[in-house]
């Protein structure tokens, strides 16, 4: 009987089907297995925390000619005249407009973004949540080099013709203003959906205690579920602002690409992501220029880099308060 | 204000949340400063009958209701009455404890922060005396800067009594308020709503027979939506006249 199974070559694949089906069962158990998975496993969450390493080592490598040259030298970073032509790389100008542009982007898109958050959490009929949320989400779809085409056809003109003369200021539209503005409508929907599923997550029984004391839906949405919920909104707004640095088409297409400091909201400017993108063709061959052109990117990687750890440490000081954590 | 017998009266209530019909025509009425247990099995209308005092299932888009829930001799259903007062006026602590996100101080004065209590003293004082009421006041004196949601289970719900007594109501709501919690916790808190009992009128829903006897002075049976007793509680648990409540006292409903 045995001897007429084991020859029988169907039944030695339903063997070794069935054996090594009992190893992966077994694998679970401490032993080679096990630890080799636990190896395994480590390796990509190794790799993610080395990426970073090594990017920001690979920056550093290639902006080191122009700190250590004495055209360049670490003073660049808050000299504000960048000339490759004479020798000077101050890329200052370009934080400045990164960093305004930004804080537009910013000052506009967390404010509107967490009202309509609240809005669609706290205040929404049912049947109209769904619908809307969907919309936001599409609008996350939209390629920036599409908003920027909208941004130059549409939002620099209303800038130029409407918005700037209310102000008694001429412009041609091309400026921080439209940048931050175009910015923070890409913002938007990031904010709106991360902000709403954190709301969501506030549970009932909260609502209902405030209620119950007598506070307004207005108040509670206010003062409870916003407060409750503040550590996840703050998520939101990190991811937001990390975004924000480093976009690149849309607001390279309407701030106007000047090298100048912008006095006023309706002054062109010049942000770090553009001129990287706008010089690094010509530059190759320039050793300095090219090395000036990489330290931008690397104080990019620093700021968004201080951004969020910051915008981490006061999300977890709000989760200590709060007694999650 | 017009003449009124008892705080809180209840004529010929019904409730639905969409078609579901919950309470059948109800009427009773809840004498002050005494306990008054709402007693029934699962699903019999409790939870709703306690929220329709207060409102709170105007939360629920289909609620509907018809009769008349009086406060104070006002019809709190009718028109120009203002569900923020009566909330001020009624408290309410739920079944879970339910402490907001944020320091145990903070907790007792948001009430009154609302209402437009701004001075610090006194603000410190209603902290005080509302925590010392829920007797929640020793064991947190120290700690009140710390987040509420790091207490235990009992001291958390104590301190939603305490949170529920800083607006100062008249009337208390406790739905379920120890059937989460553990037996000692749940008998600190049961010794508690007897002492409340002097200075409060406390309607209380409970699922447990001898919680009820121990704890309150009159009752109301609910089945299925009708009110089928509703008297002194000595009196429906020693001889009660309806076979459905000498059903859920001896254990053979609920």
């Amino acid at each position: 009987m045995t001897e007429e199974s084991s020859s029988n070559p169907l039944n030695q694949i339903a063997v070794k089907i069935t054996q090594s089906l009992k190893q992966f069962k077994d694998s679970d158990k401490p032993g080679r297995i096990d630890s080799l998975g636990r190896f395994g496993l480590f390796i990509p969450a190794l790799a993610s925390t080395l990426i970073i390493i090594l990017i920001l080592a690979f920056l550093w490598f290639e902006s080191v000619p122009i700190f250590i040259d004495p055209v360049g030298g670490p003073g660049i970073i808050v000299s504000p005249t960048w000339d490759p032509n004479r020798d000077l790389y101050g890329i200052g100008i370009f934080i400045v407009g990164s960093l305004i542009c930004t804080g537009i982007a910013i000052g506009l898109a967390v404010p509107l973004g967490i009202g309509g958050a609240i809005f669609l959490s706290e205040f929404c009929p049912m049947q109209l949540r769904q619908p809307i949320k969907m919309i936001i989400e599409m609008m996350a779809a939209i390629p920036s080099i599409v908003y920027g085409l909208w941004a130059y056809i549409v939002l620099v003109p209303i800038i130029k013709y409407n918005i700037a003369p209310l102000a008694n200021s001429t412009t041609n539209g091309l400026s921080v203003l439209a940048g931050g503005i175009i910015l923070a409508i890409m913002l938007l929907p990031t904010i709106v959906t991360i902000s709403n599923d954190a709301l969501q997550t506030v549970p009932m029984s909260l609502r209902e205690a405030s209620l119950a004391l007598g506070a307004t839906q207005s108040e509670t949405s206010r003062k409870i579920v916003l407060s409750a919920a503040l550590p996840g909104v703050g998520a939101a707004v990190v991811l937001s602002l990390g975004r924000a640095v480093g976009e690149t088409m849309a607001v390279l297409m309407v701030t106007g690409n000047s090298l100048q400091i912008p006095y006023s909201l309706f002054d062109p400017t010049y942000v770090m992501t553009s001129i990287i993108t706008n010089q690094l063709g010509y530059a190759f061959v320039f050793p300095l220029w090219r090395s000036a052109l990489f330290a931008v990117g690397l104080v990019l990687l620093i700021m968004s880099m201080c951004f969020t750890i910051t915008a981490k440490l006061f999300i977890r000081w709000g989760m200590k308060t709060r007694g999650y954590i | 204000m017009s003449n009124f017998e008892h705080h809180i009266e209840v004529h010929n209530l019904s409730t639905w949340f969409g078609k579901k019909h919950i309470l059948k025509d109800i009427t009773c009425y809840f004498k002050d400063n005494t306990i008054t247990a709402i007693m029934g099995p699962s699903g019999c209308g409790k939870s709703t009958l306690l929220r329709s005092l207060n409102r709170l299932n105007d939360l629920v888009p289909s609620f509907r209701h018809t009769g008349i829930v009086l406060f104070r001799g006002e019809d709190i259903y009718g028109p120009g009455f203002s569900v923020y007062d009566l909330r001020t006026h009624i408290g309410m602590v739920f079944q879970k404890p339910n402490p907001f996100p944020m320091s145990v101080r903070d907790n007792i004065t948001y009430g009154p922060k609302l209402h437009g209590t701004k001075d610090e003293d006194e603000l410190e004082k209603i902290v005080e005396t509302s925590l010392k009421k829920a007797a929640l006041w020793d064991e947190v004196k120290d700690d009140l800067d710390h987040p509420a949601p790091n207490l235990s289970g009992g001291q958390q719900q104590r301190l939603c009594i305490a949170r529920a007594l800083s607006v100062d109501p008249p009337v208390l709501l406790m739905d379920e308020p120890v059937s989460a919690l553990d037996p000692i916790s749940a008998t600190k808190i049961e010794e508690l709503i007897v002492e409340l009992k002097n200075d409060y009128t406390i309607i209380l829903v409970t699922h447990n027979v001898q919680q009820a006897f121990r704890v309150s002075d009159q009752s109301a049976f609910l089945y299925l939506g009708e009110l089928v007793e509703f008297d002194e509680t000595k009196r429906i648990l020693e001889a009660p006249t309806d076979s459905r409540t000498e059903a859920f006292i001896t254990g053979r409903i609920g």
